[in-house]
């Protein structure tokens, strides 16, 4: 082939092509936030496309249901049963989510070969994961803001009619027994049901809540990501995914087993030490018992998770990464 | 060897066919270099597979290996179209792959335009359709363009030109809001090609494009391919459908049981050794008779002399069975 021939090709394709674009000429970058960021948004929509936000609707019926239906309870009782069962269907929606939703991710792509599509682009495979763990953490999180300001509304709204009913009822008291309104005791009795109303409505210590939910299924998704990129079936990945949630319930028990049985033991140590590094600490995000039972939650403990859930990420989202780096597609 | 190409094309020598014959398998093309830098080079060629061999772990107690490929080795020139055929299992897809990064090569190196293809920024050059490619049914064909594109670190100008020309390249005007769940086959094909033709590659690797597509969407991706060929995009095509290889390749090579067994350019190797086809024009029935004779005659014009050809299906198949 002679030298003109040589040459013709890109000249041809230029013409293919129109104006050269201009990425042509950029050298490729390692890391690329917009190509992330893509990632992301297609994972998001993909998701939400598979409408996934359907559970919302069962969600707010439920929560509605609720609000509306224990009405033989005292009203204190009737907020906590509330509050208790909406930041449990928070966490087990954000829970299934976390392991379903993202255990769908990697297979469905290997399956319909998109992900060859994607990764024979200038694609680094650690941008990809972090594309597709940062689409589910929007989508959880998105799911988490609707739950939230539904779950807020739905107790501001209980909490105002049980004030109005409490305060309605203590003044219907009044009416018959004006004389009462000399009563000291029966003036605190009135301020301390309204307060105790109060004390079980709406407070910031419900959002700490709602963030703990939040931390612990964005662990969840980075976990059940790293088991993803080695797994076989989706089927596995799920159960492999349960299994850790399960014992990241229970692994502050080992550890505190392994450690007060012999202080000084090396291998208890070791099997501490491997115990509190391959499975996360959930124990860590159990404050909801606490925000339901109307107790304050310190900031340094919401710190403390955020700090926790940021290392957890990085670890298992780094692991993942090895693993599919080097993973024969 | 120095071979005059329009020599050849024109007919006036049939020396070529030798000449070729005589070069290795690997090193056939002209444009083979020795010396493969990592950078890309003018002289690099579109992609240089080197003693490629591939083994896969069969899980087992006992450490079983299946051979996919074999110490393959080929050269892929610049603006060329280069047929990967061979039967279900030989080794095309599985070569293709470690060409694109997607498994890792046992040993040996390949590059494509003397970048190491199992680097990243050496796919900026490079757009794939694999077989039976599903893409993402959620999205329209607009929004799969775009998304490749946003991957592809286009920016929004560049994303809103090369949408729509690549649409009208594949003919999908008329469908670009329609989700993909609802495409046919053929449709499915040309999306996938437009996808692989988002970042202006000059290179395109097509596995098995018209896999059960209908004779009509076959012919368009086809003529696509034609295209792409003209424009002077260098292509790899893997295909079972033998006829279409050999309308549209440059060179073809045969892989079987993981082996390159074959390897050329496609007039090489389909024309047939031992024997010599003489076309006449205006012949007389008694020139005709003397031609048989002297196979030459004084007002005759000589249209081509050279070698009858078998088909490209009848040689894959000699070579495969």
């Amino acid at each position: 082939m002679n030298d003109d021939d040589h040459e013709t090709p890109d000249q041809k394709r230029t013409g293919y092509s129109g104006a050269a674009l201009a990425t042509e000429s950029q050298p490729h970058s390692i890391f690329s936030p917009s190509r992330i960021w893509a990632l992301t948004m297609h994972t998001f929509t993909q998701m939400v496309r598979m409408r996934v936000f359907y559970f919302l609707l069962f969600f707010s019926a439920g929560i509605i249901l609720v609000a509306f239906m224990f009405l033989r309870f005292t009203p204190e009782q009737e907020l906590k049963l509330l509050k208790d069962v909406s930041l449990g269907a928070m966490s087990l929606f954000a829970g299934i989510f976390a392991i379903a939703g993202t255990a769908l991710l990697i297979p469905k792509d290997l399956e319909d070969r998109t992900l060859y599509t994607i990764l024979c682009k200038p694609v680094p495979r650690f941008e990809y994961l972090l594309g597709k763990l940062l689409g589910m953490l929007v989508l959880i999180f998105v799911s988490m803001l609707f739950m939230d300001a539904l779950f807020c509304t739905v107790v501001g709204v209980r909490q105002k009619i049980l004030e109005k009913e409490v305060a309605v009822a203590y003044d219907q008291e009044l009416a018959k027994y004006p004389e009462r309104e000399q009563n000291e005791s029966w003036k605190e009795q009135r301020e301390e049901a309204l307060s105790a109303i109060t004390e079980n409505g709406l407070r910031w210590d419900l959002q700490a809540a709602v963030w703990a939910i939040f931390l612990k299924a964005s662990v969840m998704t980075a976990v059940t990501l790293l088991v993803s990129t080695f797994a076989t079936t989706t089927l596995f990945t799920i159960i492999s995914s349960i299994a850790v949630f399960i014992i990241g319930h229970g692994q502050h028990l080992g550890r505190s087993y392994f450690l007060s049985g012999a202080p000084d033991g090396g291998l208890e140590r070791a099997l501490a030490g491997a115990l509190a590094v391959i499975f996360p600490d959930f124990h860590l995000y159990d404050i909801v018992d606490a925000v339901v039972s109307g107790e304050t939650i310190a900031t340094t403990l919401l710190l403390q998770m955020s700090g926790m859930t940021c290392l957890y990420l990085l670890i298992y989202t780094a692991a993942a990464s090895f693993v599919f780096s080097n993973k024969e597609l | 060897m120095e071979v005059d190409w329009q020599d050849w094309r024109d007919g006036r020598k049939d020396v070529t066919i030798e000449v070729c014959e005589q070069i290795p398998v690997t090193h056939c093309a002209s444009t083979v270099t020795n010396d493969i830098k990592m950078n890309d080079t003018p002289d690099a060629p579109a992609v240089e597979i080197e003693h490629l061999t591939k083994l896969f772990r069969i899980p087992s107690l006992r450490k079983q290996t299946v051979l996919a490929v074999n110490d393959l080795s080929l050269t892929v020139g610049r603006g060329e179209v280069y047929g990967l055929i061979g039967p279900n299992g030989s080794g095309k897809s599985t070569t293709m792959k470690v060409l694109l990064g997607l498994l890792h090569a046992t040993s040996g190196k390949c590059s494509i335009f003397g970048r190491d293809s199992s680097q990243v920024d050496s796919r900026k050059d490079v757009g794939f359709l694999p077989e039976n490619p599903y893409f993402y049914k959620h999205l329209t064909a607009s929004e799969t363009l775009e998304f490749y594109g946003r991957v592809c670190g286009l920016t929004k100008a560049e994303r809103r030109d090369q949408n729509a020309r690549l649409l009208k390249l594949v003919d999908l005007e008329h469908a670009k809001d329609r989700r993909l769940a609802g495409y046919s086959k053929g449709m499915l094909q040309r999306i996938g090609l437009a996808q692989a033709l988002v970042q202006n590659p000059r290179l395109v690797v097509l596995d098995e494009p018209t896999a059960g597509v209908d004779p009509s969407g076959s012919r368009q991706i086809r003529d696509l391919i034609l295209e792409l060929k003209e424009q002077g995009i260098s292509i790899i095509l893997s295909s079972h459908l033998l006829e279409q290889v050999q309308e549209v390749c440059d060179r073809v090579g045969i892989i079987y049981k993981g082996d390159l067994v074959r390897e050329g350019r496609l007039e090489d190797l389909i024309s047939i050794e031992d024997q010599t086809e003489i076309i006449l024009k205006n012949a007389s029935a008694a020139l005709l008779e003397k031609v048989r004779a002297l196979a030459m005659g004084e007002s005759t014009e000589v249209i081509s002399i050279g070698r009858p050809r078998t088909t490209l299906e009848r040689l894959f198949l000699e070579e495969t069975q």
